[in-house]
């Protein structure tokens, strides 16, 4: 297994707020979580929010308890949509967010997306209210039937502290949800890690070559190492000495 | 809804009933090998305050040290290996790493060092290991098990310093470490290693409840056959959880109780040992409870349980260990006047079966 993670925390303006988030997830056992600004993609006009660099909403992370690590923070963009608009993923504007996900609104575009993806479930819902509580079971259900306990992810999307819950809390809701104890617990922790992971090559080409912007702005900017370093023995082009 | 919800994790229950006096007892293997001990509770039943003898071993628990941030190939260092793995008893395990989310670490007296690791870092380490036997679907977890007492494993050979290379310069693991040494005399072998870090030494903390009014099965005859072992460890688990088994409808919808038949005993006492403690005090303590039982008492019966660590990479012997929902791996020794006992060994579902 590996760490637990929540990957869905409602961002708001409420910088107190957001803190109290961050520190009742580290509290809860929880090592990475991601925070989630919201971009609507039908109405017109409408610009992709930039997220607070996370130093700037807390400048000492808090550890996680009962590890000596503090929590990792991530930024992720929900696009919801409703048709099937174009969506450039690999935007500039995209590129400040370490998770993108998208929101269908419709079933049309469910079925568009649902190859290779990881789903999820949310569950603060069904702690506000107990007709939502109704519909997240009977759809996790669904969806777990579907999935047959695969690809899906277990979240909060918390808007306050007290909406969040513990990561073995939530492992036996995925049991409630039809899994099984092995996938319940993974809901929250390797399948939050390959999502995290997925993210991450983004960034990169094909998930292999990962380039850097150098400090003097050279044209080519494939990371390419110096001649003195200590390059394995395989690879050292060969020195022609005279 | 499905029909597994009214399942619980799966767990494991064994239970032995022998005496101190039979040949073939196993009671002494079956302690030896827990080597990784975190609590130790002991339920004295018509008592308010423990003998002179039984307090003076409890007070006698071996010390151990706590090592913040230790780079782990200083347990591969030739002086540690010779002054301590090699001559003694050397406990260690990693502290607040939890062994479903982090690396951790592990040190059995007879040398074997075992690191359970995630996937990342095992790959980094480049040493040659097992997947876990609880990976689910993917295989996120392994499993890298050393003999340092191993002629391969000797200071200079390629096993010793591929290792040392890994954990030196390719993972560079570091973790708080609880650290004992048995025989205690020879403490100073650890001082080498100790003066380079930060380390500070504690004693096992010492709790004790006097309890009134408790009821308790019946066991005033070691031939217990109404009681079930899972009522048994359920009832000694609330008792020393301090859970009121009354069940009573105005208190909290507690649905444990007490095992028929049943008996009140008007005063118990309840003493628990925490820390890192060793195999060998526990034996003693067994010993000392059987000399206390040898007097008469009201009620003549003593229940002592040990609790493994929970994050311990290994559980009994070397075999491997990890959390599910719990990690509990602890058994239960309910010892009778007679010198007979009952042995309860309990494990959770990621576990194997305790011998």
């Amino acid at each position: 297994m590996s760490v637990f993670m929540d990957l869905n925390l409602s961002y708001t303006n409420d910088k107190s707020r957001m803190q109290s988030l961050i520190e009742t997830a580290a509290h809860l056992g929880y090592s990475t979580v991601a925070i989630n600004y919201t971009y609507e993609l039908t109405i017109k006009k409408s610009k992709v929010p930039v997220p607070t660099p996370i130093k700037d909403l807390m400048e000492k992370l808090p550890i996680v308890q009962g590890r000596c690590r503090p929590i990792r923070v991530l930024n992720r963009l929900t696009v919801v949509m409703s048709e099937q608009c174009h969506f450039k993923k690999t935007g500039r504007e995209f590129s400040a967010y370490d998770l993108l996900a998208v929101q269908p609104a419709t079933e049309k575009l469910f079925h568009a997306v649902e190859r290779g993806i990881m789903f999820e479930v949310s569950y603060s819902a069904a702690i506000r209210d107990s007709t939502m509580r109704r519909y997240t079971i009977a759809n996790a259900v669904s969806l777990v039937e579907t999935c047959k306990g695969k690809n899906l992810i277990l979240s909060s999307a918390a808007e306050k502290p007290l909406e969040l819950r513990g990561p073995y809390d939530i492992s036996n809701l995925g049991l409630l949800f039809g899994l099984s104890d092995g996938d319940a617990k993974e809901a929250v922790s390797s399948a939050c890690r390959s999502v995290v992971l997925h993210g991450e090559t983004r960034k990169t080409a094909g998930g292999i070559v990962h380039t850097m912007k150098c400090c003097s702005e050279t044209p080519d900017q494939q990371e390419a190492p110096p001649a003195d370093c200590e390059a394995p023995a395989a690879k050292r082009a060969k020195q022609l000495t005279e | 809804m499905r029909a597994e919800l009214d399942q619980t994790p799966r767990s494991l229950l064994v239970s032995e009933r022998s005496s101190f006096r039979d040949q073939k007892t196993r009671i002494r293997a079956q302690v030896e090998q827990l080597h990784f001990n975190y609590k130790v509770s002991v339920l004295l039943p018509e008592c308010c305050s423990a003998p002179p003898h039984l307090d003076s071993i409890f007070n006698t628990f071996n010390s151990f040290y706590l090592i913040r941030n230790l780079p782990v190939y200083e347990l591969l260092d030739k002086n540690f290996l010779e002054t301590a793995v090699y001559q003694g008893s050397v406990y260690g395990v990693s502290y607040r790493t939890r062994i479903d989310e982090d690396n951790c670490v592990a040190l059995t007296p007879k040398g074997h060092l075992t690191l359970s690791l995630d996937k990342d870092s095992f790959e980094i380490l480049g040493v040659e290991g097992k997947p876990s036997r609880f990976n689910h679907r993917t295989k996120c977890r392994f499993v890298v098990s050393v003999d340092l007492t191993d002629s391969s494993m000797a200071p200079g050979g390629r096993g010793y310093q591929r290792l040392l290379t890994g954990l030196r310069s390719r993972l560079q693991l570091k973790t708080d470490f609880l650290l004992s040494h048995y025989p205690a005399n020879t403490t100073t072998s650890l001082q080498a290693l100790l003066s380079r870090y930060d380390w500070s030494e504690h004693r096992p903390q010492i709790s004790r409840h006097t309890l009134t009014d408790l009821s308790c099965p019946a066991l005033l005859t070691s031939d217990l056959q109404s009681c079930d072992p899972h009522s048994f460890m359920e009832w000694v688990g609330a008792v020393d959880a301090n859970v009121s088994c009354e069940n009573s409808s105005s208190s909290f919808l507690s649905s444990l109780v007490c095992p028929e038949p049943r008996t009140t005993v008007s005063r118990a006492l309840s003493v628990s040992v925490c820390g890192l403690l060793l195999p060998h005090d526990v034996h003693r303590l067994i010993q000392e409870i059987r000399c206390y039982l040898e007097q008469p008492h009201l009620e003549s019966w003593v229940c002592l349980t040990v609790h493994g660590y929970a994050d311990s990479p290994v559980s009994w012997g070397d075999n491997e260990h990890s959390v599910l929902k719990g990690g509990e791996n602890f058994y239960s020794l309910l010892m009778f006047q007679d010198d007979t006992y009952h042995l309860h060994l309990a494990t959770g579902a990621h576990d194997t079966c305790p011998p």
